[in-house]
């Protein structure tokens, strides 16, 4: 038997086996709904993975919370490890805008000197921020990302000698933020805290 | 073109498409569907293919030889068959009538893709190397060592029908 021969009956018997299907006329209705049950079961998966995730994370930050060492007051001037992860609250320009009065700084053991300005910090939730160092007027900008990364500039300031406040060696230096209730604490690169303030009433 | 246009024009030949490639008339609607389903999700992209049923197309066949990799394709059998409940099959006929039919069962998945291609979608080599992702001469040497299986089959049930 040739080639042309078998690949002839081929064809044959393809064509034959073909025109046997019978018609099929809801094609369109079972594609188009079972796509979207697909879609919806993809959603509902994506849903409940970000659910347990949440979950997870918030019952690994409790863990983190119920294990480490309640923090006593620590004396002004001296610094204090806290661990970056830390992170009670959703950190964001919105939930830490507000004014800011600073509680401790790494370093700083003069912080309740009386001075000609409240040094005050104060957040905007627009990525600006502003205050005083307790003699001069301070602004700049400053960014949140999702886990607590902070960024911040410092914007032109005057140079009056005082016992500044050294809000903006704390902005510059912090690498990530994190909000407890009504305490808002920077931290540096390797977890150290670096200051934490107070919300003004 | 829009999804429903497609389907009405070409659902039926994927339909077919799949029953020649598994044999099954239960899977070759399945694969169509499959293919249907993936190609509506993607339907912006698939519209402005240069050819959409060459799309779709791939879809299936990319399906059928996923679905002839899985430990499940080779369904196991039920004890017991209810023969009032049983719904005829087109393909039986075609079983019955030709080996042809038959012989190409007995060939590997994409054996068979490859000549399904080849002699029922009349692809040349360069289409077919493109939608199943190798090398036009590794359509060809799948096509050749397949016709030879067949022609090798063919032979041994003609000289069994002589000897019978």
């Amino acid at each position: 038997m040739s080639n042309t021969d078998l690949e002839d009956d081929l064809r044959a018997t393809l064509d034959r086996a073909a025109a046997s299907v019978p018609p099929v006329t809801d094609l369109t209705e079972r594609a188009t709904t079972g796509a979207r049950q697909a879609q919806r079961r993809t959603w509902i998966a994506s849903g409940a993975a970000a659910v347990a995730v949440a979950a997870i994370a918030i019952v690994g930050v409790n863990v983190a919370g119920r294990d480490a060492p309640s923090q006593s007051p620590v004396a002004a001037g001296t610094a204090s490890a806290t661990p970056s992860a830390k992170v009670q609250s959703q950190v964001s320009p919105q939930s830490v805008a507000g004014t800011w009065r600073p509680v401790e700084m790494d370093g700083l053991k003069t912080l309740k000197a009386a001075r000609p300005e409240d040094p005050v910090l104060v957040l905007l939730p627009d990525g600006t921020w502003n205050g005083s160092d307790g003699c001069n007027g301070l602004q700049g900008t400053y960014t949140i990302g999702q886990r607590g990364e902070f960024t911040a500039t410092v914007g032109p300031q005057r140079m009056v000698g005082c016992e500044n406040v050294p809000h903006t060696g704390v902005l510059k230096t912090a690498k990530r933020v994190a909000l407890d209730a009504d305490t808002l604490r920077f931290f540096a690169t390797d977890g150290r805290q670096l200051a934490s303030y107070a919300r003004a009433r | 073109m829009e999804f429903e246009e497609y389907v009405s024009a070409r659902g039926q030949e994927l339909v077919r498409l799949g029953f020649t490639v598994s044999g099954d008339y239960q899977r070759a609607e399945d694969l169509a569907q499959i293919a249907l389903m993936q190609a509506f999700r993607a339907w912006r992209k698939v519209r402005t293919a240069d050819d959409p049923h060459n799309y779709v197309r791939r879809i299936l066949i990319n399906a059928y030889l996923s679905m002839t990799r899985r430990r499940s394709f080779t369904e196991a059998p039920t004890a017991e068959l209810d023969a009032e409940r049983t719904v005829p099959d087109p393909a039986t006929d075609i079983v019955n009538s030709d080996d042809l039919w038959r012989s190409l069962a007995r060939l590997s998945a994409r054996e068979r893709v490859v000549l399904v291609l080849r002699y029922y979608q009349d692809l040349d080599d360069h289409t077919i190397a493109d939608l199943l992702g190798i090398k036009p001469s590794s359509v060809r040497a799948t096509a050749s060592r397949a016709l030879a299986t067949l022609r090798r089959t063919r032979q041994s049930h003609r000289v069994d029908e002589r000897l019978s």
